[in-house]
């Protein structure tokens, strides 16, 4: 085959990936919530923000484990010259990084936490997506009370 | 245009200092939040989510450096200043 081919075969794939990636938001609307009421202006930019944010994660898992995992090693370097070590205190001790803590892990699902095997979708990505569908599929009321709230 | 044809005005279209500003950007807001209120509770051990931020303002001081050296080349008291071509690249 040629690279021409090849490279025709990755951008079908690429289509393919987000069709796929469509329909498993249409399917589970708990991963893709309606705008709020009457949200204009900063607050319906922000919404679009924190969605567009948990698309690139959940419809980039691999891509998006890597970026951070990349960002943790460069953290952790970065702690332990005095600079980042200083930085490093007054972030542990912020209330605004624990509210900021609260938004990513809301957006984000923590499908970028836990295991991964190199260069692949973290495991919680998988174990998300697969609640996710087979919680809306089982519609079981007695089930769905024990979910705590938000639990997709 | 194909990868071994490349238009040369391109260039002038790149985003890639954009990119750089953003992320120099997101690195002073790392600082931002790091001047805020204090918790009220004991402060937990610092985990990932802390060096996904240090990792931030780290490319951020490294992206401002960067901008400072460049700013430092036409000093005049410098005697050898880069090549033209150098800094055509930088502007670029």
């Amino acid at each position: 085959m040629s690279p021409e081919v090849l490279i025709g075969m990755l951008a079908e794939l690429e289509r393919i990936r987000e069709l796929t990636l469509n329909l498993i938001e249409r399917e589970t609307p708990r991963l893709l919530p309606a705008p709020p009421d009457e949200a204009c202006g900063t607050e319906r930019t922000v919404f679009d923000l924190l969605l567009g944010a948990r698309r690139a994660v959940l419809g980039n898992p691999a891509a998006a484990r890597g970026v951070h995992d990349l960002l943790v090693a460069e953290g952790h370097r970065y702690a332990n010259t005095p600079d980042g070590a200083r930085l490093r205190d007054a972030l542990v001790a912020s209330e605004a990084v624990e509210n900021l803590r609260r938004v990513w892990e809301t957006v984000s699902l923590n499908v970028l936490d836990g295991p991964a095997a190199p260069n692949a979708a973290p495991d919680a990505w998988a174990d998300l997506l697969a609640d996710a569908v087979m919680g809306h599929g089982l519609d079981d009321s007695i089930l769905a009370r024990l979910r705590p709230e938000g639990f997709a | 245009m194909t990868l071994t044809d490349p238009r040369e005005a391109l260039a002038d279209q790149s985003n890639f200092i954009g990119y750089l500003v953003g992320l120099a950007g997101l690195g002073r807001v790392v600082h931002t939040l790091a001047d805020g209120d204090r918790r009220s509770d004991p402060p937990p051990e610092s985990d990932d989510f802390v060096h996904v931020l240090l990792g931030v303002a780290s490319l951020g001081e490294g992206i401002e450096r960067l901008a400072n050296s460049t700013v430092a080349q036409p000093d005049p008291s410098v005697e050898a200043p880069p090549p033209a071509s150098t800094t055509m690249r930088w502007l670029r």
